[in-house]
């Protein structure tokens, strides 16, 4: 038994103290997938530079909220605003052209725009770490001996309420069912006169905005916002791959779960194994089922 | 309201992937109200004359190298596959291509994507479930899960939604039971006859195309081989022979007749196809 060993502790105070910090980290990985996947889905692009994505929310709610110091809902949706802005420019600026090109020419164009995001921070923001945001409250309370902190349940709360969001969007509304329809089959959808080009230009912008929300959130629980944050990007990867990559109920089930499993490996067997822990949980999903847990295959519906 | 009272006209077109031409210098009409099918085996470019009009060609690294198509007498060459759309062209893709996680009621309204009349739609998709009856209990089922036919009638449904004044259907009888392909042609009939809706079929079963169409036309290796009224094809001996399973020898292609021994005419100065690096 892996948990045989290391500091392994019965006390079930301890232990759900993990759990609870386990779904508060695997949270957090639920937006990043839940990113990941919007892409994948409606794009076939596999965004590497998600993190880097959630990095720049980060530092645009350090400006708008701290420097800038606006109302705190304005402010929010100043950032929000502004990365939709950067999510059709990276749909019209580059995206655009790579379409119908190869996969993995598509893959190494999302690194060369992580690189991009990353130079530009260190231009714009400079190489000193900032303190972490603390707009969200900031107090904890105690059940059965564990602290849950205030803030984590806020994330819980944004998280759960984005998934009901986008649910319906997909469900209900024209473009999110043209949406759909390009990710099923974009020759037949442009055949219908959807737009694929507008579709995926959405969906970028989609995903820049839920890195917008990711990284407001991931501000106020990661220890300093420099520029090592963006990887949270590859931290997350496992929770999106075990969810399906095309499944959004499948990213928040990933998160939640990869995000318990690192923590307990975290508390039980040392900091050390909390990754290699991760990914062996990513690869024996994909070992199992190669579509992850809640992939394409099986007709599933958003 | 539907558009009606446009004809296609499709004049020298010539069309290449890469070094390939697929079309040359092809010239088809679909007069308005009209039913043309056009004939051909594997190959001939029946799909490639389907992607040129509806401008998917792009998606698969073609393009039109000469000539022009115009629909009610406005060039729709190069134009953006929605606006096709909204000028009036809708197209049954070979092989069906519904969207196969979503729903049939879900399919049926992508076809209004282009639409602007929202109120319309819901009559339009009424319309629809009167002509194909048997999809209205299955509308919430996902379309993934439909028998072959009922999937047809669909792509049919959803074509119709956009209300076109021509319809396109390429390879409507692949795979399906032949008493299944008779209840879709006289659909299309029905829909031709009642709402005035060119039609355009792009079929391998000759016999039944030509049966229901007026005019048609034999596309082979890419160039028109044969035109006329249907009744004159299927009189034809050649076409009775190489597309009517008539008697003699089976030859697979006019060009295994006429060319024994060259699988592609070349154009004059065209290179022979190499593979692209």
């Amino acid at each position: 038994m892996l948990l045989a060993f290391g500091n392994f502790t019965a006390d079930p105070s301890v232990n759900l103290q993990l759990l609870i910090g386990g779904l508060a980290l695997g949270a957090i990985y639920a937006v990043v997938a839940l990113g990941f996947v919007l892409v994948y889905k409606s794009t076939d692009v596999l965004n590497l530079a998600h993190g880097e994505f959630l990095m720049l929310g980060a530092y645009f709610a350090l400006t708008f909220l701290i420097s800038e110091n606006l109302n705190f809902f304005l402010g929010v949706f100043v950032l929000l605003l502004v990365m939709l802005v950067f999510g059709l420019l990276v749909h019209y600026g580059i995206m655009r052209r790579m379409v119908g090109q190869g996969f993995f020419a598509i893959v190494l164009i999302t690194l060369g725009i992580a690189t991009i995001i990353r130079a530009l921070l260190l231009i714009f923001y400079g190489p000193t770490e900032r303190a972490r945001l603390d707009l969200l409250p900031q107090g904890s309370f105690e059940i059965g001996g564990a602290t849950v902190r205030y803030v984590d349940l806020i994330i819980f709360a944004v998280v759960a309420l984005c998934v009901l969001l986008f649910f319906l969007f997909f469900k209900y509304t024209r473009l999110g069912l043209h949406m759909r329809a390009v990710a099923d089959d974009i020759e037949a959808a442009a055949a219908m006169g959807i737009d694929p080009d507008k579709v995926y230009a959405m969906t970028w912008a989609a995903a820049m905005v839920m890195a917008g929300v990711g990284g407001l959130l991931f501000g106020h629980v990661t220890g300093a916002i420099d520029r090592s944050i963006e990887a949270i990007g590859l931290r997350a990867f496992p929770a999106a791959v075990v969810g399906g990559l095309t499944s959004l109920g499948g990213s928040i089930v990933g998160g939640l779960v990869v995000g318990v499993i690192e923590q307990f490996a975290n508390g039980h067997l040392g900091t050390k194994w909390r990754e290699p822990v991760a990914f062996s949980v990513m690869f024996v999903v994909l070992l199992v089922r190669p579509t992850g847990l809640w992939g394409r295959k099986d007709l599933e519906r958003v | 309201m539907s558009i009606t009272g446009l004809d296609l006209k499709i004049q020298g077109l010539t069309v290449v992937y890469g070094g390939v031409t697929a079309l040359n210098d092809v010239h088809i009409t679909v007069p308005s109200g009209g039913f043309v099918s056009v004939l051909g085996a594997n190959g001939a470019g029946k799909t490639t004359l389907v992607r040129s009009i509806t401008s998917l060609l792009y998606l698969h690294k073609g393009r039109v190298r000469r000539g022009g198509i115009e629909l009610g007498g406005k060039s729709i060459l190069g134009k953006k596959g929605p606006d096709i759309v909204k000028a009036g062209v809708a197209q049954v893709p070979e092989g069906r291509k519904l969207f196969p996680n979503l729903t049939v009621k879900e399919n049926l309204l992508c076809g209004a994507a282009s639409r602007k009349d929202i109120s319309g739609i819901d009559e339009s998709l009424e319309q629809n479930l009167e002509l194909f009856s048997q999809l209205r209990p299955l509308l919430n089922q996902t379309a993934g899960l439909l028998s072959g036919g009922e999937q047809q009638m669909v792509a049919v449904g959803r074509a119709l939604m956009s209300q076109p004044a021509l319809l396109i259907c390429d390879e409507l009888s692949l795979g399906l039971a032949p008493k299944i392909v008779h209840r879709l042609f006289e659909l299309l009939t029905e829909i031709n006859e009642t709402r005035g809706t060119s039609i355009l079929v792009i079929e391998q079963n000759a016999s039944l195309a030509l049966q229901h169409a007026n005019d048609a036309y034999v596309l082979e290796l890419g160039r028109v081989l044969m035109e006329g009224t249907a009744a004159e094809l299927r009189g034809n001996p050649m076409v009775q022979e190489l597309y009517l399973g008539g008697g003699g020898e089976a030859h697979t292609s006019y060009a295994a007749i006429e060319r024994p021994g060259r699988s592609r005419p070349l154009e004059h100065g065209q290179r022979p196809p190499v593979a692209e690096s």
